[in-house]
């Protein structure tokens, strides 16, 4: 319990009361503290002026801009598909030659195909497009589908295997699995599909069973694959006689491919996408293989 | 230290720590091998763990009479310990989820130590157990010196104090093994959530009785500050945790509120933790230390009382600046965005009342580093509300919600403030309570303060220049009217500040193992004070009785 | 005067504690309480499902793993986030959610329209290693979960809890939450048709992680991940944003 005294270095008085040794002045609050609280009341009571703030009970209080953040975003949604509108018409409009040609369009194509690409198809394909791991590689010529602009932009519309009601369909049998082909066939098979990518596997000790496994896959997957195992775009069976794949080239792969089949799930876009946005990706995945020799 | 209890006491403690145990055994039964039964494992432990002392000592002699005319400092001693070891865990545990988002596989394909699970050990180890026990001790401490009474309770210091540490233990085990409501910084389940109702009950009636026999009328600003923190905690803790366990027998429980009004409770409490927890407590803190340290008055009794009741007011208010644009409607966003904005003043009022305290005691700032950790603590409390009140206007917010830019105002906040300011204040008051002349290596202290420095600032700059460029990349235009970047674009322009992040953790880690080595040696090696008397509490009826208000 | 009354409420230990209740409960009340009493509040959606069993647990799982440290479930009214990820969240979307799962830090990208964006095969091959599908990706991997047995004796509790803090779920539901968890990942059991049967035809039954012996966490987070989004169709209804509403999966 100490007296008032004063501060020598502030001038100022104290309270008069100490604790543990600490006193405290009593200097008024600075004036500069009192205009700062001021400033910041008149811009909190303006705001809830003019914006939404105030509940009252079962509603609140509109604020004279009578807005909303919904509101808000619903019309710069608007304003964008507006400022947008010129040359999504164009792309819309255009055919793909006119869009490959053009460079303005291409432009377009190249900067948002890169941001479509990247947030949607690149979770998959990656973001070169280079596929790996059970995805396709799209910059590499070997079109499971097609590609062709217009296959392509198909593909992405319906997908493939998708909830889609237009969806692509395919599938690969389980040949193994479901017992219409025994070990040792799939073995042959596999042996002969093999070698269609790598003739000096055909050794002349492995003539034999590879000549087995030609006879297997005449009868058996050139329905789909055809006789020249070229593939079939139209019931999406990929080309075997050259070295893309889609799962993996090695032989145990193709066994594990052969043996327990394979269904390819690729999303439809039709939904997430406008028909520019994949327009515009169809166009951006076809230049990714022509800039890919 | 149990030596200084009467043999009731100990007896009580006994009781108290067997009924702790018979929880444990009940649990571990209904459990079985699930968590809640490994957490009735862990019960068990740490009652046995500590009635291991409390037997060994139970036939000692009865203390001293005279111990009563000290404070009582014995658990205070141990919460500093105990801060000391969660800083360390927390920070570690902060560095290692740092690494993580720059080389996920850290995580070295186990479950216990995926990011999504460590990183609540981290939050949890650093503001519940690194912050929650220096906010105990420091309390325990500032409340007796500033009513120049002894704690009101022989036993009842150590339950809090233990009692919290079980609460923090059961919390991070439980991270680790899955067990988390998904509240951010209310994860642990509804027993611990219990479990610690009963704690804080404890502590805020200890802390009431002990004001209650002080010897001078007026109550001091620390306490307000203090006052309002164990407050204003319970009553968020207990509202945003009220929770149906799926069984009794299960740690699991659904939460009682449901999407948006989750989400308001959610953040009313997530905010507030921030308030009352990680803010007004710590105002305690300097509103004692600094002063005490710079040895000069606080610069204005008035201002003290326009932002004590400023913070307190407005800070619940504030909440809805975390759901910003969410589907949180407009209105309490807006409500949230202007009360952030006028509780700049209040914060801002506190970080100056600190500075100008030191006005006349520059020199002391320059020469003890001790006081420096509370300068700049004070300083980075004012740049972090700053930042905090600008990061609540809604267009900044559209830019700087989900990004590394909360991040780095987080880190602004608890490194530059919570944690600077807890140094600070530890190295004030190991001395005083060990009895020692001073820390035992003054240079270690200043070496602690720069690796301290360091460290922040490379965090902060890091999560920074990080966050708005994640911001900005993720609404970035073309000239046509698209978006430019993907995800992944932006989540690869993340990389080097994650290193740079982890990087400047790690520093001020070392200067948090720095401070510990200097702890360690002052309580073991640095020479004793003489006059041992001087820091007592006045006797009961000497002095001014609390005298109620005329 | 303010400062004298000051004076005298800083003497009493108890009239301070009440004075800073008194200050501290407005902000709360005012902002919370309304949120029940404002019918807008929460939008109406008369086609909003309920999560199955499996897709609970899967939630279930997705909070034990801390997956909302790193992804929202949040989409902004802004036009950036609108565009990227789709129609900005509604109130209703997460109205069954206890927790809500709306996060704080995108370290990932927002997951609330994720469901069906991707297959099953990709979730499984990305959630076992996020670096074999995405290599710039941060995320961990959790391989375990595919050798890890879900737990169903537990989830009629599960169902009960809900049920206690609000969701509707009829005690045929909650009697038959093992058997429906088991159906919904086994289409080719007896189980299967119940699941359907009890929360709607539009229902997900499939084998998410690709195979039938087994039903495993993977499965439920799967399930979970492939819902998110399509519980109700509001959101698509009253918004000039593009995408449409997901088709159910067949
Ligand atoms: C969930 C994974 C996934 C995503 C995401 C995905 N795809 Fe695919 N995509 C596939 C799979 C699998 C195939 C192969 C389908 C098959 O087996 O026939 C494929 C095939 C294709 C093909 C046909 C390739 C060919 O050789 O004919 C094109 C073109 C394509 N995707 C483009 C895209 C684009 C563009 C996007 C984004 C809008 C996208 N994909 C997103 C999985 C995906
Ligand atoms: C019913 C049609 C059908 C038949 C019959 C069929 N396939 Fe296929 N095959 C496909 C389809 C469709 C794919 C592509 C699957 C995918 O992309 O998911 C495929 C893919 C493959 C692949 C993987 C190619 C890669 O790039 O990874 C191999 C290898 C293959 N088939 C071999 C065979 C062999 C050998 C047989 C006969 C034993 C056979 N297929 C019979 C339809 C068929
Ligand atoms: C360390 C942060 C982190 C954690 C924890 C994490 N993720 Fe991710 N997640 C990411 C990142 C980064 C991406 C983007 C790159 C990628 O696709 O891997 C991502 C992508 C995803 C995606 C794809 C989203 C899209 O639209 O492309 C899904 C689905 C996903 N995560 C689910 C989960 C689930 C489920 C968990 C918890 C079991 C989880 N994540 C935990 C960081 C994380
Ligand atoms: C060694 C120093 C530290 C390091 C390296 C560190 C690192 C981290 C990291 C990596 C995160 C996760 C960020 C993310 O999800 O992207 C984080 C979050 C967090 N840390 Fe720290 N931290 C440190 C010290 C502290 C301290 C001392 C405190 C508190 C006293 C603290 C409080 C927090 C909080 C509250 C969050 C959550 C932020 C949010 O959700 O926005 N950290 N920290
Ligand atoms: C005037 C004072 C303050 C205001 C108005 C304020 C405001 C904000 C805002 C707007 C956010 C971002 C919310 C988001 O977009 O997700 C935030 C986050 C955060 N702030 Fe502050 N802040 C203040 C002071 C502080 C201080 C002093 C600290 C720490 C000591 C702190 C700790 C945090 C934490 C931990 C978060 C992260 C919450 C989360 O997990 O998302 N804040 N704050
Ligand atoms: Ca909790
Ligand atoms: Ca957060
Ligand atoms: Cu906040």
């Amino acid at each position: 319990m100490s007296v008032e005294e004063l501060d020598p270095v502030s001038g100022h008085r104290t309270t008069g009361h100490v604790w543990n040794g600490i006193k405290e002045l009593d200097t008024p609050v600075p004036r500069g503290v009192l205009i700062f609280l001021i400033v910041t009341h008149i811009f909190a009571v303006t705001w809830w002026f003019v914006m939404p703030t105030w509940p009252l009970g079962t509603t609140y209080t509109k604020g004279l801009l009578d807005t909303d953040q919904r509101k808000i975003v619903e019309q710069k949604i608007v304003d964008a598909e507006a400022q947008r509108a010129p040359w999504v018409d164009r792309i819309e409009k255009a055919s793909f030659d006119e869009i490959l040609a053009d460079p303005k369009m291409m432009e377009i194509v190249k900067t948002t195909g890169h941001r479509l690409f990247g947030d949607n198809c690149a979770a998959c394909h990656r973001r070169d497009g280079k596929g790996r791991s059970n995805y396709p590689n799209l910059t590499d010529h070997d079109w499971i589908w097609g590609g062709g602009p217009e296959a392509i932009m198909q593909t992405i519309t319906t997908g493939v295997n998708s909830s889609n009601a237009k969806s692509r369909i395919s599938q690969m049998p389980a040949f193994g699995r479901d017992g219409m082909l025994d070990p040792g066939q799939v073995d042959n098979v596999a042996a002969y599909v093999y070698s269609l990518s790598h003739p000096d596997y055909s050794t002349p000790e492995r003539i034999k069973q590879i000549e087995a496994g030609r006879q297997v896959f005449l009868t058996t997957c050139a329905a789909c694959h055809g006789q020249d195992a070229k593939g079939n775009q139209e019931v999406g069976a990929p080309n075997l006689t050259d070295n893309y794949w889609i799962y993996g080239g090695d032989i145990g792969t193709i066994i594990t491919t052969i043996h327990g089949g394979r269904e390819g799930h690729m999303p439809t876009w039709d939904e997430r996408l406008t028909p520019a946005q994949i327009k515009i990706l169809a166009t951006y995945v076809y230049s990714l293989g022509v800039e890919n020799p | 230290m149990i030596k200084q209890l009467t043999s009731s006491e100990r007896q009580g403690a006994a009781v108290l720590l067997g009924l702790l145990a018979a929880i444990g055994v009940l649990m571990a039964a209904l459990g079985r091998t699930g968590p809640f039964g490994i957490h009735g494992l862990i019960v068990i432990l740490f009652a046995l763990a500590l009635l291991f002392p409390v037997l060994s000592t139970f036939y000692e002699p009865e203390p001293d009479p005279e111990r009563l005319t000290y404070y009582y400092d014995d658990p205070i001693k141990a919460g500093i310990v105990l801060t000391m070891a969660w800083a360390v865990f927390g920070m570690f545990m902060g560095v290692w989820v740092a690494a993580q988002l720059a080389w996920p596989n850290l995580a070295f394909d186990a479950a216990w130590s995926t990011f999504g699970r460590l990183r609540p050990t981290h939050t949890t180890g650093v503001i519940f157990g690194f912050g929650g026990n220096a906010l105990i001790s420091t309390s325990l401490y500032v409340v007796q010196r500033t009513s120049r009474a002894r704690l009101a309770g022989q036993l009842s210091p150590w339950f809090v104090l233990m009692g919290y540490n079980l609460f923090c233990i059961l919390a991070v085990t439980g991270y680790f093994m899955g067990v988390t409501q998904s509240k951010e910084y209310a994860e642990p389940e509804w027993y611990a959530d219990l479990w610690l109702v009963i704690v804080w009950v404890s502590y805020f009636i200890l802390y009431i009785r002990t004001l209650a026999r002080r010897k001078e009328p007026h109550i001091y600003v620390a306490n307000w500050y203090y006052m309002a923190f164990i407050l204003v905690v319970a009553v968020l803790h207990i509202v945003n945790n009220i929770a149906v366990p799926i069984s009794w027998g299960s740690a699991k429980s659904y939460t009682v509120w449901a999407g948006v009004q989750d989400a308001m409770v959610q953040w009313w409490y997530g905010h507030n933790a921030v308030a009352f927890f990680l803010t007004s407590g710590f105002l305690g803190m300097l509103y004692y230390f600094l002063p005490v340290r710079a040895q000069r008055p606080i610069f204005s009794y008035r201002l003290s009382i326009l932002s004590f009741w400023g913070i307190t007011f407005f800070y619940m208010w504030v909440g809805s600046h975390h759901l910003h644009y969410t589907a949180l409607p407009h209105w309490v966003q807006n409500l949230g965005m202007t009360f952030s904005v006028m509780l700049l003043v209040p914060s801002w009022a506190s970080a100056g009342n600190a500075l100008l305290t030191l006005n006349g005691a520059w020199h002391r700032v320059r020469d003890d580093a001790t006081l420096r950790f509370m300068m700049v603590a004070a300083v980075f409390y004012g740049l972090s509300t700053f930042e905090g009140s600008f990061l609540a206007i809604r267009p900044v917010n559209a830019l700087s919600h989900y990004t590394d830019w909360t991040v780095a105002h987080v880190h602004a906040g608890v490194l530059g403030w919570v944690a600077l300011i807890t140094f600070g204040s530890i190295y004030t008051l190991v001395p005083s309570l060990w009895k020692r002349e001073r820390m035992y290596s003054p240079v270690l202290v200043e070496v602690h303060f720069w690796l301290a420095i360091a460290g922040t600032l490379v965090y902060v700059f890091a999560m920074w220049n990080s966050g708005i460029i994640q911001g900005l990349m993720w609404r970035t235009y073309t000239a046509d009217g698209t978006l430019a970047y993907s995800f992944v674009d932006s989540l690869v322009a993340m990389y080097p500040y994650y290193i740079a992040r982890t990087f400047g953790g790690f520093l001020f880690l070392l200067g948090t193992l720095v401070g510990c080595y200097n702890i360690w040696m002052t309580v073991r090696a640095a020479p004793a004070t003489a006059g041992r008397r001087l820091d007592v509490p006045e006797p009961d009826g000497a002095g001014m009785a609390p005298s109620p208000a005329e | 005067m303010a400062e004298l009354f000051h004076r005298k409420i800083e003497r009493t230990a108890i009239g301070f504690v009440l004075a800073i209740i008194a200050a501290a409960s407005v902000g709360g009340i005012v902002e919370i309480a309304p949120l029940f009493t404002i019918h807008q509040t929460v939008e109406d959606a008369p086609d909003m499902r309920l999560y199955t069993p499996l897709e609970l647990a899967g939630r279930d799982i997705y909070v034990r793993e801390g997956c909302y440290a790193c992804h929202s479930q949040m989409i902004r009214t802004l036009r950036d986030e609108v565009e990227r990820y789709g129609p900005y969240s509604l109130a209703v979307e997460s109205k069954y959610d206890h927790p809500m799962l709306w996060g704080s830090k995108r370290t990932g990208p927002d997951l609330a329209r994720v469901g069906d964006k991707y297959s099953d095969l990709w979730q499984v091959a990305h959630l076992t290693n996020p670096r074999s599908v995405v290599p710039e990706s941060n995320m961990p991997s959790y391989a375990f979960l595919a050798r890890t047995p879900l737990q169903t004796d537990d989830l009629r509790l599960r169902l009960a809890a809900q049920r206690d803090v609000g969701v509707p779920y009829t005690d045929d539901m909650i009697r038959n939450a093992a058997q429906d968890a088991y159906g919904q990942a086994t289409p080719d059991s007896d189980y299967a048709s119940g699941v359907t049967q009890r929360y709607g035809e539009a229902t997900q039954v499939r084998a998410f992680d690709g195979v039938t012996t087994e039903l495993t966490e993977m499965d439920a987070l799967v399930a979970y991940l492939q819902i998110l989004g399509r519980l109700t169709d509001a959101a698509y209804k009253h918004t000039a944003a593009p995408q449409k509403p997901p088709e159910p999966v067949k």
